[in-house]
């Protein structure tokens, strides 16, 4: 194949990759829960996350959503309303296990978060089985 | 002393990015009231330099529900002179049957934790 024919054929490719993204910027937050009894993602998981009010410290929700076949929830937020403070991201983990015919020790999980610099991505992954779970801060 | 029976909830939080105890972290115990949906709070305590908390709660009380143990995990790194992401981390639970024992550890870093049910 000539290299015309090449740059040709990724001009097709490069172009089809921005309309995609045009479809909307990519959150500065994202997550992805994993169901480690498993090793499987943990897909149709019911999740809330909720920004705190100063002073009131009352929580106010943001977006709701459910995580994909891939366990991932694109989407939770703008780079606009990603302002700096305290959030909370909050797991149905039961309602999940329910689904799947079992029971569970926790009937949620809450993960609660400081953002000092709005400026960074933030990855925010729930690994869980039916008794125990973990998250970290990742990228 | 001799005669109390240990509590049937412990905990045992640990400090993974230095290898040791968490010690001197304020935590809480609360139980949800299934009608208000209210929090009540049953214990507050202070982890020792085990980074544990004996005592949290008696065989009498710990009957069937859902439960929240907090830890001032915020306030524990702030202590040490360091930021940390969690402001504070809550693990909720819940059990049906009664006469349940259980160990609930908490290990963390400034940007991790995790929880599992023990024995």
């Amino acid at each position: 194949m000539s290299t015309q024919r090449l740059q040709q054929l990724k001009g097709h490719f490069l172009s089809e990759h921005k309309v995609t993204s045009m479809a909307g910027p990519v959150s500065p937050l994202s997550t992805h829960v994993l169901n480690i009894a498993l090793g499987v993602p943990g897909s149709n998981v019911s999740l809330s996350l909720y920004r705190q009010d100063t002073p009131s410290e009352v929580w106010s929700l943001i977006t709701t959503g459910i995580t994909n076949a891939d366990g991932r929830c694109p989407g939770l937020i703008t780079k606009e309303m990603f302002t700096s403070g305290v959030y909370k991201l909050r797991f149905e983990t039961q309602q999940y296990w329910e689904s799947i015919g079992e029971a569970s020790f926790y009937p949620y999980v809450e993960i609660v978060f400081t953002i000092s610099d709005p400026g960074q991505k933030y990855h925010i992954p729930l690994l869980m089985s039916r008794f125990s779970y973990s998250t970290y801060r990742g990228s | 002393m001799s005669g109390a029976e240990s509590s049937p909830l412990t905990t045992h939080v640990l400090n993974i990015a230095e290898g040791a105890p968490a010690t001197r972290m304020a935590l809480s115990l609360h139980r949800l009231d299934h009608n208000t949906k209210i929090w009540n709070m049953l214990t507050v305590g202070t982890t020792n330099t085990d980074g544990r908390c004996p005592g949290l709660i008696s065989r009498a009380g710990f009957t069937p529900g859902t439960y929240k143990l907090r830890f001032e995990t915020g306030q524990y790194w702030d202590s040490l002179g360091q930021t940390a992401f969690y402001p504070y981390v809550e693990v909720v639970f819940t059990f049906k049957e009664p006469d349940q024992r259980f160990h609930i550890p908490l290990l963390l870093s400034r940007f991790s934790y995790s929880t599992y049910r023990g024995s």
